[in-house]
């Protein structure tokens, strides 16, 4: 099943390079292009493309993304630009783009582009996950980790973590991963790139888990500023279906930007006898200044003793706010897994901690409710 | 009678740490209250001004905090004085004095850096110590501290390989930016905590010996959060209470500093190495 491409592009130069391209390509027949949209909406359906090339510069894309799914209902829209702009791209997703590429590209980066965006599936839609800790030590990183394994190991969908702790990332160890790009790079690139490119600063660690991974020695000025960070995110946005994304604790540029961008952040503190409810509840308040929070906003305990319902409903009344997850303290599986860069949960699939982060990934998915109904 | 304004600085300790949940608050609220113990002026400064636990640990309520000295400072200028801003800590007649973390998160995220060494500049004039407790990172106003303190104790426990990690690169961090070496003291915490990982492997992989060890004692630790005394000012002794007095003790026998710079052979072959590689 190979990719009929229809071009539309207004330049003449461009048109003829990308056409070269397209044609050069394994797996790419171009069918038709044209330089006018009107002749493209009007005179390309005899050759039926299931693939167009959507020149949206100087364009009102969603009007335009509109029109070409109105007369070819079948096909993919891949848009194209000449840079990456982070506020259209969440505008052209939801308008029924599939995705974007940066022109003029080669017959790689369109074979790549293709590739991740037929990967997506037809849900385009990424859910951001942020996760915020007062302090250090909250457990928030072997978390996400397992977390993001879980995910991926339910849906099959691709999941990204993207560790934002730009002084001391630990996802590359628990990992155990001697990353070549990390976070840094991207940052440093990122006003070159576009989702696909993007993508190979990521490092895959296993069946549809990607990394990009944290510094790897402490960055003491800003090397990685919040507008090219938030870039990184929204660009990751279009590569998979979970974003998980670490951030360093407290409140700090780099923590509050990726809050901003989450469609759920969950507060995370380990129970150690000391003040964790009470900094739990300091964080709250300011979360509390969204006006969605209720439904935006999560806690989560670590290392809760007993781990039960009971102690779940206890952290509640003393936190004034829903525990979303608790997580037991298996201090020997964690650290035995953290030290061999394996996963708790694989090390260990059917302990309590594994259980627990299973039973928070179902209700990520949505599936808590439906596994009584669900035959698979 | 003159009271004569000390001509002499008071000595800057500061507790930094690169792992999380090392101790810090713990050994400096204990630090500050041996040595107002042994008779001399202290100051403990909370820095870690988000998510401070020095007013936690010793339940203090305090009237005002370093936000306070930030308007202060901003109305008033060079009159403002710092020390009126403090909230005295008091126990079976030791005495010190606290300067509080603010009290708001959003007063925390607004305190400018420069305030803050003033106030402890300010502070050195008037105490003979000045203990700072911070936070876990290389923040701008950590990095002026480091600059700025006599003695900075750089905190460790033993841990999982990602927390070691962290010490490593911090250490080789504080390295880079070239502190003299004898302002640099590392201490480990909880030294026999069950954990994977042996005291030897991590002084080989920071390549130098822990200038002082303080043992684990989960449960006197808990106890003491719990009452809110500090452990050295316990009438109750134990080993941890023990271990922190001797602690001080070497901090104010500077004349007996027996600071050997152990060059401990890099690692080599050891386990924790190819995390480094």
């Amino acid at each position: 099943m190979g990719n009929r491409v229809m071009l539309v592009e207004r330049d003449r130069l461009m048109l003829e390079k990308l056409t070269q391209v397209v044609q050069g390509t394994n797996g790419f027949e171009l069918v038709a292009r044209y330089q006018s949209v009107s002749d493209a909406l009007g005179q390309g359906t005899i050759f039926n493309p299931n693939l167009i090339l959507l020149d949206i510069e100087a364009q009102n894309s969603v009007a335009l993304i509109a029109d070409f799914l109105k007369v070819y209902p079948k096909a993919a829209i891949l848009c194209m630009g000449e840079k990456w702009k982070a506020e259209s791209a969440s505008h052209i997703v939801q308008a029924g783009a599939r995705g974007y590429i940066i022109k003029p590209f080669t017959g790689l980066e369109l074979q790549e582009a293709v590739d991740t965006f037929v990967k997506l599936g037809t849900e385009a839609g990424c859910e951001t996950l942020v996760f915020f800790s007062p302090k250090g030590k909250s457990g928030k990183t072997t978390l996400i980790a397992n977390l993001a394994t879980a995910l991926a190991r339910k849906t099959h969908e691709q999941v990204g973590i993207i560790d934002a702790d730009l002084q001391f990332g630990d996802m590359s160890v628990f990992f155990n991963l001697a990353p070549k790009t990390t976070i840094v790079e991207a940052a440093r690139d990122a006003k070159f790139l576009s989702p696909v490119t993007l993508h190979s600063y990521f490092m895959p660690v296993m069946q549809n888990v990607s990394v990009l991974c944290g510094t790897a020695t402490p960055n003491l000025i800003d090397k990685v500023s919040i507008r090219r960070l938030e870039n990184i995110i929204s660009m990751s946005r279009s590569l998979f279906r979970y974003l998980l994304i670490d951030v360093p604790p407290g409140f700090n540029p780099t923590s509050i930007a990726a809050a901003e961008q989450s469609n759920t952040t969950f507060l995370v503190s380990m129970i150690n006898d000391a003040y964790e409810i009470d900094h739990m509840k300091r964080a709250l308040e300011i979360f509390k200044d969204w006006e969605d929070y209720q439904e935006r906003v999560k806690a989560i305990f670590t290392r809760v003793e007993p781990c039960n319902s009971q102690s779940q409903q206890e952290l509640a009344r003393q936190l004034g706010y829903p525990v979303t997850a608790i997580i037991p303290n298996e201090y020997g599986i964690v650290s035995d897994a953290a030290d061999n860069g394996k996963m708790a949960t694989d090390i260990r699939p059917d302990s309590p901690l594994a259980q627990s982060v299973d039973r928070l990934a179902d209700e990520i998915t949505g599936r808590g409710h439906r596994i009584r109904w669900s035959a698979s | 009678m003159l009271e004569l304004e000390k001509e002499v600085n008071g000595v800057v300790i500061t507790f930094f740490s690169t792992a999380s949940a090392v101790g810090k608050t713990l050994i400096s609220c204990n630090m500050a209250s041996e040595l107002a113990r042994q008779g001399k002026s202290v100051c403990l400064v909370d820095y870690d001004l988000q998510f401070g636990d020095v007013c936690n640990y010793l339940q203090l309520l305090p009237k005002n905090t370093i936000a306070d000295v930030q308007r202060g400072f901003t109305l008033q200028g060079d009159t403002c004085h710092v020390e009126e801003y403090l909230t005295p800590y008091e126990y079976r007649g030791v005495l010190f004095y606290v300067m509080a973390a603010p009290r708001k998160l959003e007063e925390a995220y607004n305190i400018k850096t420069d305030y803050a060494i003033k106030a402890i500049r300010q502070l050195q004039l008037k105490f003979d110590y000045v203990i700072v407790d911070t936070t876990s990172m290389f923040s701008v106003l950590n990095l002026d501290l480091l600059d700025l303190s006599t003695i900075v104790t750089f905190l460790g426990i033993v841990d999982f390989i990602p927390t070691i990690k962290n010490m490593k690169i911090g250490r080789n961090t504080l390295n880079e930016l070239n502190y003299d070496r004898q302002k640099l003291w590392l201490v480990l915490n909880r030294s026999n905590a069950k954990t994977r990982i042996s005291i030897d492997d991590v002084e080989k992989l920071l390549g130098e010996k822990f200038y002082h060890i303080l043992p684990n004692d989960f449960r006197a630790a808990s106890q003491s959060i719990k009452d809110g005394i500090p452990l050295v000012l316990k009438q109750e002794h134990t080993e941890l209470g023990e271990a922190l007095r001797d602690l001080v003790l070497r901090y104010t026998n500077q004349g007996q500093m027996d600071f050997e710079e152990d060059h401990v052979e890099d690692v080599g072959t050891s386990w924790l190495s190819r995390i480094f590689s």
